[in-house]
């Protein structure tokens, strides 16, 4: 059963995150993208990462794509073709490297021997409360470096977006 | 007094200071004067301490004085020190004698110039970075006053940096003085891996014992030592720099192009004598690349009709004699000659700038002609400085060249003919620029005969001050008489370690082939030499005479009054047109060959080839940086896939 | 009851204080309207002062803090004053390069400081979560700096560049951090050198390891992870292409080395080989392409790849003398191009219109000090003794002869030969020839005056006493080994 939901999730993230690429209209970039997430996301509850599933649709699916379609669709951007790209020696030495790249994982996966890992799940406690529990006790300093970095962040927006007008 | 050898290069700071930071107003003669006095200070200092010294024990004639010890790390310190010993003194009593003489010039050369407070401020660093090259006791001070010395020099050559041919020229000795820099400090590098040290007295004393003589590393550190030594004093492959160097105002090629700064590689390679001396091969090569670059470069000197070309090719033919003589192992004679050299070929620059200084700035010699009787001072002391370059007894020139010659003849006499084919060819092209510039007709254009004049006496003083050196520096190195040759005698402590090592190995080929006896001074065959470099001179200094004031008006002459004996008229111009075609003619061919392809396709190729490769890989960077993110993402890409390839596939 | 670990706020106060000074800042900011620079700079200076004096007892604390994510050590306590003096020596340099260009933005100082705090969390970091964070951190706000000024469209342009390629090394780290994560089961620095010293080298961490190395590479701008450089630090106003060419390569390389000698040692034999060709091309590339630059800010760029060169022998060399020769070196350097880079927004003057190499013809004249100050600098670059930068450049490299690695040392003198040519042209162009047009005299502020003295001064003393420092340095990188 597991298998065979692995199988279908990825058929149809790695098949949406082509789409991604291959398709023109920006529209159906971000749509298939988050499929992609959706996708994603299956994948985190099989591992039984509920938390992370959540945060991945929350998060991804939900707020920045939602954000990405909005720009789209208050620009126009519909009208706007991206030019094609010419097949120059560039373009093929980009071909060239990505099989080279996806050969080179290949090789990397096939010698993979996972070490036996503390399982995420401990009976009687649920993944959130684990995760926030370690959050808050053990990694709460990357947490706390984190508020910093986003408050940079909105700074930053607020900066570029202020001396423009 | 000794302990005070530092205050000697920090005077010319002083003055640097004063000129440099706070000159702005003060007017030109005292800012002449101050940059002039700081040096002379320095002089009188060093005369002070020379004669200390002469006080001293004949042996224990060598003092360090440490100032300061700059700590680079635990284990490595190098002392900012000075080391007074009698090769050093001779220097510092050339570079603040000589060097103080051509400020004083110069106050009246550079009068009006724009920038006389920049020239005076470049020449008083010049000064103290020589200073520092010279009198200190490591390598990597004296790097420090090296690359001190080549800053200057290029400032110095771009003076005139409206003119491009003179910004070019900076540019080319710093290219090509890289070249010898990069050599310089892979030697000191190699030295400071193996001894662990810098300082000059540690590193010669420990040598002997560290290194096999002969061995593959102490031939490399020599080699990759004068690889330096040929870029900053202009030697084959390495000097199309210095004819270029002329760009410079005058006193600037008298005091840095040809008295001190490019006899750098002649101190450096004395200074490392000992070094030297335990590397036969590299030995070889000096005395062989100093022969050739005596040679060649006399060949050219031939050709040129710029005076100052000439002199600049005689000063590279001349600093090819003082390797020559470090070659063969005649250190004490190379310095001897670097010192009269600085005498007379500092004379030599000084009148040439008094000439163009009387025409205008006229440097072509075809434009010149009959000027004995307009600038006297100039003709008499510019004839002193030929005859001491000639050597033609009793200058200076006379006695050190002929040193050179006779030590050069012991080791082989191939360096022999090298040298007095050489020196004949120096004598001829020398008197020809004197008849050329101050006797015959007047070539004279009719714009600048009126303004012709002599120059003021505070640029005619200084010369005749050179010339009286020229004329008796020589004496002090009388060879033959026992205790006459005093620069050796004095010299000769300095050298006894080198020349220990030098006679070691001779003595052991020596009794390798069972010869037993030591080579004596013959003094016939000395007295026999001196005789040849003399009638050398002499056949130079007709044979000019002949092309160049009896030619011109021999023919008529020769029908007036020979009528009757026109047979041998014909036939002794015959003989000249024969020498002419085989002798003149064919080495003014050769020469101006070696000079036109070999110097402007091959040097000079390699100069333009580096621009070249430059703007083309210029042109290459622009197309690989286009601006473009997509470009740089395929450049991290391309890296990661050679790293991750590397750890995954090896 | 959860238990909660142990807190201990000295380990990280220097940070902490910076944060609290950009919120200072950001607050002040809202109700100062007339001269917000000018107190924005000075709350800054005092934040930066408070954080030099709270770092001195890291030094000798050497231990673990937060669940051990952190290291309070001697390392970090001197890349920490490295990096004060860096954001302390660009606060300087900016107040009169922002009143000049009109821009108002107390926000620039708030962002600075907050880089500098994110780059104290990196160098801290005994985790690559945390040094993740903290290269994020520094990153966002650097991306922001690079694109803030308002009428130049180039710098605009080069905040995108920078973002975008910076998103691709980030994923690229990540990713490698992933990969090491799968195989070693934590990323905590002490964890991973434990599963390493144990044998087990899977291609997985191998690989992983590889990508944390180009993450790394990208920051400090080695070949060929270096072509966002030259665009970026043009781009960027010139306080903050300074800022970057020392405070981010400094704080990146002080985690690289941290993460490879600490957690990676047992694999140094493969990853020393990479920096080896790495540490090679850069040197040569850096310098070939500087020679060809008119720009001089594109040329500092090309100069600072090179010197990213000479450190990466550094890194090669290894051991203590290595690494505490780089450390040496990145002191050195940031005094140094702090310096350079000072001159160059002074000469640069408003909309920065005078960045040409060809812009610094008879600057001697004009104002012989501030040439003075600039040949100082560009001695240094040059390694011309008795400046910081030779001592800084003899000391790696005879790190480097000392492990046997005379090749790469012959290159780095030979490409350091070349070097100079292009350091003293600017040189030459300041004494030796004439503006093309009258110049107009430049006019200083305190700031700035007090700014470039600091740095020179800098640049001769550790230069002529480099002896204090090296010591200071070879101390520091003691917790590695």
């Amino acid at each position: 059963m597991e298998t065979l939901m692995f199988y279908i999730l990825s058929v149809v993230t790695v098949g949406s995150a082509v789409f991604v690429v291959l398709l023109r209209r920006p529209v159906y970039n971000v749509l298939f993208m988050i499929l992609t997430m959706i996708g994603l996301a299956g994948f985190f509850i099989l591992l039984r990462a509920e938390f992370v599933a959540m945060v991945q649709l929350i998060v991804y699916a939900g707020a920045i794509m939602v954000l990405f379609l909005f720009v789209i669709m208050l620009l126009n951007i519909d009208q706007i073709r991206p030019p094609v790209q010419a097949r120059d020696i560039r373009w093929w030495a980009g071909a060239l490297i990505a099989f080279a790249l996806f050969g080179l994982i290949l090789v990397v996966i096939k010698g993979i021997v996972l070490p036996a890992m503390e399982t995420a799940v401990v009976a009687g406690q649920s993944n959130t409360e684990l995760v926030a529990k370690e959050l808050f006790t053990t990694y709460l300093l990357p947490f706390e470096i984190a508020s910093v970095l986003l408050l940079a962040a909105i700074i930053g927006t607020v900066v570029l977006i202020r001396k423009q007008s | 007094m000794i302990d005070l050898v530092w205050l000697i290069p920090v005077f010319p700071v002083i003055g640097f200071l004063i000129n440099g930071l706070i000159g702005r107003g003060f007017p030109e003669r005292v800012i002449g004067w101050i940059g002039s006095l700081s040096v002379g200070t320095s002089f009188v200092l060093a005369i002070l301490i020379f004669s200390e010294l002469l006080g001293m024990d004949a042996g224990s004639r060598s003092r360090e004085v440490v100032v300061y010890t700059w700590m680079l790390s635990g284990k490595l310190n190098v002392p900012i020190g000075f080391l007074v010993d009698p090769l050093s003194m001779v220097m510092m009593l050339v570079v603040s004698g000589v060097g103080f003489i051509i400020h004083v010039y110069s106050i009246g050369y550079m009068h009006g110039e724009l920038g006389f407070r920049r020239f005076f401020a470049y020449l008083n660093l010049f000064v103290f970075s020589m200073l520092m090259l010279v009198a200190a006791n490591n390598f990597l001070l004296m790097f420090v006053g090296w690359e001190g010395v080549g800053l200057c020099s290029y400032l110095l050559i771009g003076y005139y940096y409206e003119k491009k041919s003179a910004s070019d020229a900076g540019k080319k000795a710093f290219v090509v003085n890289r070249i010898g820099d990069f050599g310089f400090l892979l030697g000191m590098f190699l030295i400071f891996t193996t001894f662990g040290t810098f300082s000059f007295t540690e590193v010669f004393a420990a040598a002997p014992g560290k290194l096999p003589a002969g061995g593959l590393l102490i031939t490399g550190i020599t080699l990759l030592l004068f690889v330096g030594a040929t870029g900053k004093s202009a030697q084959l492959p390495l000097y199309t720099w210095l004819p270029d160097a002329m760009e410079g105002p005058t006193p600037v090629s008298a005091l840095i192009h040809a008295a001190t700064m490019v006899t750098a590689g002649v101190y450096m390679v004395s200074r490392c004598s000992v070094l030297y001396a335990m590397a036969p091969v590299s030995m070889t090569v000096v005395a062989v690349i100093g022969g050739a670059t005596a040679f060649y470069a006399a060949t050219i000197g031939i050709t040129q009709f710029d005076i100052k070309r000439v002199l600049a090719y005689s000063t590279i033919s001349q600093l090819g004699y003082m390797f020559m003589a470090c070659g063969v192992g005649a250190f004490a004679s190379g310095i001897f000659h670097l010192m009269t050299h600085a005498f007379f070929k500092a004379l030599l620059f000084l009148a040439a700038g008094s000439v163009m200084h009387a025409l205008s700035g006229e440097l072509d010699m075809r434009n010149m002609g009959a000027l004995r009787k307009k600038v006297p001072y100039t003709h008499m002391t510019y004839l002193f400085g030929t005859l001491a370059i000639a050597g033609i007894i009793p200058f200076a020139g006379f006695f050190s060249k002929d040193e050179i010659l006779f030590y050069s003849f012991e080791r082989h006499v191939g360096f022999w003919i090298l040298g007095a084919v050489a020196a004949l060819m120096t004598s001829f092209y020398m008197f020809r620029s004197v008849f050329l510039t101050f006797y015959g007709e007047s070539r004279v254009t009719p714009e600048a005969a009126r303004h012709l004049h002599e120059s003021p006496p505070i640029m005619t003083v200084p010369l005749m001050i050179l010339a009286f050196l020229s004329l008796v520096g020589g004496l002090v190195g009388i060879p033959i008489f026992e205790g006459l040759n005093r620069i050796g005698d004095f010299l000769k402590p300095v050298f006894a370690p080198a020349q220990a090592i030098i006679n070691g190995a001779a003595q052991q080929a020596h009794a390798a082939v069972s010869h037993g006896a030591e080579a004596h001074h013959n003094v016939g065959l000395e007295l026999l030499l001196m005789g040849v470099s003399l009638a050398v001179a002499i056949a130079g200094l007709l044979l000019a005479r002949r092309m160049y004031i009896t030619e011109p008006s021999r023919p008529d002459k020769i029908i007036e009054e020979w009528k009757g004996v026109h047979t041998l008229v014909y036939n002794k111009y015959w003989v000249d047109e024969l020498y002419d075609f085989l002798f003149v003619n064919s080495i003014v061919n050769f020469s101006r060959f070696l000079w036109k392809r070999f110097d402007d396709l091959v040097i000079d190729g390699i100069v333009n080839g580096v621009a070249e490769v430059t703007r083309w890989f210029g042109a290459g960077l622009r197309r690989v940086q286009s601006g473009l993110v997509k470009d740089y993402a395929l450049s991290i890409l391309f890296g990661v896939l050679l790293v991750v390839a590397y750890l995954v596939l090896r | 009851m959860i238990p909660i670990p142990a807190i201990n706020l000295g380990s990280i106060l220097p940070a902490l204080i910076l944060c609290a000074a950009g919120l200072v800042v950001l607050a002040v900011g809202l109700f100062v309207r007339r001269g917000a620079v000018t107190v924005a700079a000075l709350i800054s200076l005092v934040g930066i002062v408070l954080a030099f004096m709270t770092n001195s007892p890291l030094r000798a604390l050497n231990a673990e803090a937060f669940s051990g994510l952190v290291a309070a050590d001697s390392f970090c306590w001197f890349l920490n004053i490295l990096i004060l003096i860096a954001v302390g020596l660009t606060v300087l340099i900016s107040a009169k390069y922002l009143a000049d260009e009109g821009m108002a933005l107390p926000e620039y100082f708030v962002l600075l400081l907050f880089c500098a705090a994110g780059m104290m969390f990196m160098v801290s970091g005994n985790h690559i979560l945390v040094i993740f964070i903290g290269l994020e951190t520094l990153s966002i706000s650097v991306y922001v700096l690079a694109g803030i000024h308002p009428a130049i469209p180039r710098s605009q342009e080069s905040a995108l560049k920078y973002l975008l390629l910076g998103a691709f090394s980030s994923g690229l780290f990540l990713y490698g951090a992933a990969l090491l994560y799968g195989s070693a089961g934590s990323l905590a620095l002490p964890a991973l050198a434990k599963y390493f010293q144990a044998g087990s080298t899977s291609l997985m961490a191998k690989a992983g390891m590889g990508l944390l190395l180009i993450g790394f590479g990208f920051k400090v701008a080695a070949v060929p992870f270096h072509m966002w450089t030259p665009d970026v630090y043009e781009g960027a106003p010139t306080p903050i292409t300074a800022f970057m060419s020392v405070g981010v390569k400094a704080a990146a390389f002080a985690a690289f080395v941290r993460v490879f000698f600490d957690s990676l040692a047992a694999l140094q034999v493969n990853w020393s080989q990479i920096l080896w060709v790495l540490a090679l091309v850069t040197m040569i590339l850096g310098n070939l392409a500087a020679l060809v630059q008119d720009n001089i800010k594109r040329m500092l760029a090309y100069s600072s790849i090179a010197h990213a060169g000479y450190i990466l022998v550094g890194m090669v060399a290894g051991h203590t003398e290595g690494t505490s020769a780089l450390l040496y070196y990145l002191l050195a350097y940031t005094f140094t191009n702090m310096g350079a880079f000072g001159v160059v927004a002074l000469v640069g003057r408003k909309g920065e219109a005078n960045n040409m190499i060809d812009d610094y013809r008879g600057l001697a004249k004009l104002h012989p000090l501030l040439a003075v100050t600039m040949a100082i600098f560009l001695f240094s670059l040059a390694g011309v003794p008795p400046t910081a930068g030779f001592v800084g450049k003899f000391t790696i490299f005879s790190a480097a002869v000392k492990e046997g690695y005379v090749g790469l040392v012959i290159v780095g003198v030979l490409t350091s030969a070349i070097s100079v040519y292009y350091y003293f042209r600017v040189v030459m162009k300041m004494y030796m020839e004439a503006p093309a047009t009258e110049p107009q005299a430049l006019h200083f502020g305190p700031a700035v005056v007090v700014g470039l003295l600091i740095a020179a001064v800098g640049v001769l003393y550790i230069g002529i006493f480099p002896i204090t420092y090296l010591d200071l340095a070879a101390k520091s990188v003691m917790p590695l080994f």
